[in-house]
């Protein structure tokens, strides 16, 4: 027995299971960064698509990651794998501090107060603070994952390990969407007021989607650094947080496959179009206006009704 | 002290350009609950239509001010249909939509009148002739003030106690508030909420063409892209007053641009972005809807 | 502890000056029905919500079980055993009537802060748990067909019961309902006297706003008459019905917008 959404999703994992074996090396990059960004996409979806909160500031959550693991592979001289964890729990403990104070404030204040973290971010790494981040320029020559005398070197083992990053991810989204936690977000977002009056904190559930978000985004970013042996500020700046909200929106909020279908939107067809430099960014403003007036709830919109089957019966 | 008048000199004129494009925001706000995410690159858009504009009709070397207020008149006309257009293009069809697709519907709008901009005048720095407005400067022992200066204190001065009155004693005033307030409310009132909204997108729009004439004339140099900065930092000043809120972006506007003034002369310019956030920042936490922003509580 | 569930005390509610609430007390037994009546704007549902935390009134205490709950903020009053309904359907409207209903588990489910990401077997038999409890709840008020519909796209009626079941959910000890009957025919109406009586018998103490007098008079052990904030009237159903008091203030106010 099988629906239709499981087969495509079953036909898609094939392909890109053997994706890496049937194309050239750019197009396996991409593939790979394709990967790490929806799982930043997913996390992003956690706060923005679950808690409905306006959050505009995620690349921030990333770069954290992808220079906690450059600074302590480059200029501490540690293993890719030892920043594993403070590449997850860093981003975690940030999102704790910095959302705190703000998590309180209206949609749209709250949208420019997480702008304003990435910015001042980005002036952080960009004015080499405590000569750590390199300035502008980044960090350069960072290791491969090594383990027991094997290194993970070639772009097809940087492909699989985001493949299971990403599996990973879908399996935490799955579980949140089937837990307390991701109800209490959804009602939070659906309506503030009654999910109060249901006994729903808030706080809790909105710092709780920002922290995981958090973790989950520092672990892509991790790996996003190994991938490009390299980081810099660009790479996580306010446009690329810009880029992970829309992905969310054009794709379906707090939809998987949304989300999925998002980020191959955003990312990987400008990648394609990439001969036709001058005019591609002007076609791509046109097609997000026009995929929220024809679909204003995105591409694939989210559908609730996931309950468990014993509940149906009595549905017609 | 010299420094610091000569800081609030600056200041209050970058401050004022800052309030101007503000108001674009704010105004759009309050009626649509919408963050016109494009408003910025519409402001980068007028100071290149603008330079055309003079270019084309007068020349290079033509400085009168029959030349200034032609080229002001046309600039901001051709923007605010410009804003006209993205209403009813890129918003109107989503007034009914969730809030978020409105929105990326205005970042997307905003890639749009960007790239056009590159497309039209090139992905180069344009340089605006220095003689726009005469090179007279005035100085009170170290303090210096330019010509251009005293225009944009001056002019952004008057449109915005104009704006001012026009809001608060004029009918259409009257019913832009309304609209405000509540839509539906204003609707059975017999206004018509289209008719409003247009007239606010003139408005605004007209505004933010004013500022980026501006730009372009006290600057001189301007790009396809800066829309993105000025556009943040006009937001911010309109957040920081409480959007929605008129004399929120007026009073947003000035104090930003006197604080990074203050930052850039006292401080450093490396960490202005940084001062300006935290600043904001601080003033949401004490004040979650801006300062004169009001708190509406939910009816329930 | 005195045999009251619930003290309102010279509780006073204002909105920019203008006082919504003005002075008002009332003490609610447990295991009763209690009535509140009064013409549209009296300041009803603004007593509901100081009640349940969404606004604190200026004056006054509120005392739950002895203690000031004033100023709680409305999640930990839901934790406390007191929940309600919405005068104007507040639903999850785009998620399924089941979910809706699942919202009232949320403070009865024992997941741990890591079941969010990480399922454990302990979540595995809470969350089963929490369903079963919803589809019992869905089967009490007759909405198992819709077990999968948008709450939204159901009609007034089904959405007030969907607003109970969600309540009644959280196993309240208070349920606070305001005009559970707007909106109802009088079939739908019958049948909610007959759920909110089997509701009482549950053990459940009930304050409920209705405009429908005969409702309410039914099945109120005791009712309290608000007019423009302040109490004019209390008593049982037979004296308040025909204190003059309160048919004045009735025919004085616009009988005709009292169903909206
Ligand atoms: N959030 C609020 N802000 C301002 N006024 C309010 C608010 N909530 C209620 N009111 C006012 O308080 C009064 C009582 O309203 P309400 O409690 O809803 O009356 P009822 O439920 O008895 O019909 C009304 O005049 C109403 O306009
Ligand atoms: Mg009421």
């Amino acid at each position: 027995m099988m629906n239709k959404t499981s087969m495509i999703a079953l036909v898609l994992l094939l392909i890109s299971g053997v994706y890496p074996f049937f194309v050239d090396s750019a197009w396996l990059a991409i593939g790979t960064t394709f990967l790490v960004f929806s799982c930043v996409a997913f996390s992003q979806d956690i706060i923005l698509g679950r808690a409905g909160v306006f959050h505009m500031g995620h690349a921030m959550f990333f770069g954290l990651g992808a220079y906690t693991t450059a600074i302590m592979n480059v200029q501490f001289g540690l293993p890719i794998l030892a920043s594993w964890a403070p590449a997850v729990l860093i981003p975690m403990f940030v999102a704790f501090v910095l959302a705190g104070p703000i998590i309180h404030l209206r949609g749209d204040y709250l949208l420019v107060a997480t702008i304003g973290f990435n910015i001042i971010f980005i002036q952080v790494l960009e004015n080499d603070v405590f000569g750590l981040t390199g300035g502008p320029n980044g960090i350069f020559g960072i290791d491969v994952v090594r383990l027991f005398g094997f290194e993970f070197a070639s772009q097809t083992y940087m492909y699989y390990m985001a493949f299971i990053l990403l599996g990973i991810t879908l399996f935490i989204m799955r579980t949140l969407d089937r837990s307390k936690f991701g109800r209490a977000m959804f009602y939070i977002n659906k309506d503030e007021i009654a999910a109060q009056s249901m006994g729903v904190s808030v706080r809790y559930y909105k710092l709780y989607a920002f922290i995981i978000g958090a973790g989950i985004a520092g672990a892509a970013g991790s790996m996003f650094s190994v991938q490009y042996s390299a980081v810099s500020p660009e790479a996580f700046d306010v446009t690329q947080s810009i880029m992970f909200f829309t992905i969310v929106l054009v794709g379906g909020s707090a939809s998987l496959p949304g989300v999925l279908i998002g980020t191959f939107i955003m990312f990987v067809l400008p990648e394609v179009f990439r001969e036709f430099e001058t005019a591609r960014y002007l076609v791509f403003g046109l097609a997000m206006i026009l995929t929220m007036i024809l679909r204003p709830r995105g591409i694939w919109p989210v559908r609730f009704g996931n309950i468990p089957n014993f509940l149906k019966k009595d549905v017609k | 002290m010299d420094i610091f008048i000569q800081q609030m000199v600056n200041g209050l004129t970058i401050g004022s350009l800052y309030a101007l494009v503000a108001l674009g925001y704010t105004m759009v706000y309050g009626v649509m609950r919408l963050i016109n995410f494009a408003h910025g690159d519409l402001v980068a858009m007028s100071a290149f239509v603008g330079l055309t504009v003079y270019t084309q009709i007068f020349g290079e070397n033509i400085t009168s001010l029959v030349a200034v207020i032609t080229v002001f008149v046309f600039t901001a006309a051709i923007v605010a249909l410009v804003g006209v257009l993205l209403e009813r293009l890129a918003y109107r069809p989503l007034r009914t939509a969730p809030r978020l697709s409105a929105v990326v519907s205005a970042l997307g709008a905003g890639l749009v009148i960007q790239n056009s901009v590159m497309l039209i005048w090139g992905p180069n720095m344009k340089i605006f002739p220095s003689n726009i407005f005469p090179s007279t400067i005035w100085s009170f022992g170290g303090v210096v003030i330019t010509f251009t200066q005293v225009m944009i204190l001056g002019l952004s001065s008057i449109l915005m106690v104009g704006l001012y009155f026009f809001i608060n004693r004029t009918k259409i005033g009257t019913a832009i508030r309304a609209v405000a307030i509540d839509q539906d409310a204003a609707k059975l009132m017999g206004i018509n909420v289209n008719r409003i909204i247009m007239i606010i997108f003139v408005i605004g729009s007209a505004l933010g063409a004013v500022a980026g004439l501006f730009i372009g004339v006290y600057y001189r140099g301007v790009t396809f892209d800066m829309g993105w900065m000025y556009g943040l930092n006009a937001f911010v000043a309109a957040i920081m007053g409480g959007i929605g809120n008129i004399p929120g972006a007026m009073l947003g506007g000035l104090m930003l641009g006197l604080f990074n003034a203050m930052i850039t002369g006292y401080i450093s310019s490396q960490w202005a972005e940084t001062f300006t956030f935290v600043l904001l920042i601080v003033i949401l936490v004490f004040r979650p809807t801006g300062i004169l922003g009001e708190k509406v509580a939910e009816k329930v | 502890m005195s045999e009251y569930i619930l003290e309102i005390k010279n509780v006073t509610k204002m909105f920019h000056g203008l006082v919504a609430i003005n002075d008002l007390s009332m003490k609610v037994k447990k295991g009763q029905i209690y009535g509140i009546i009064g013409p549209n704007g009296a300041g009803k549902t603004t007593l509901f919500n100081c009640i349940t935390g969404i606004y604190t009134p200026e004056m006054g205490q509120i005392l739950w079980k002895g203690k000031e709950i004033k100023g709680t903020t409305p999640y930990k009053i839901a934790e406390l055993g007191i929940l309600r309904t919405f005068q104007t359907i507040r639903l999850f409207a785009e998620m399924s009537v089941a979910e809706n209903i699942m919202s009232g588990r949320h403070i009865k489910s024992k997941q741990k802060w890591y079941n969010g990401v990480i399922p454990t077997p302990a979540y595995f038999k809470d969350e089963k748990e929490q369903w079963m409890k919803v589809g019992e709840l869905m089967e009490f008020f007759n909405l198992s067909q819709y077990a999968t519909t948008p709450a939204g796209d159901l009609s007034y009626g089904v959405q007030r019961r969907i607003e109970m079941a969600r309540a009644l959910a959280a196993e309240p000890e208070l349920l606070i309902l305001d005009e559970p009957a707007a909106g109802l025919n009088e079939h739908e109406t019958q049948e909610l006297t007959d759920t909110i009586r089997k509701i009482q018998a549950m053990g459940v103490t009930i304050m409920m706003i209705e405009h429908d007098m005969e409702m309410v008079m039914s099945l109120s052990e005791y009712i309290t008459v608000i007019n423009f904030g302040a109490k004019i009237s209390e008593g049982l159903p037979s004296f308040v019905q025909d204190d003059p008091v309160v048919v004045e203030a009735y025919i004085g106010s616009d009988e005709e917008d009292e169903h909206e």
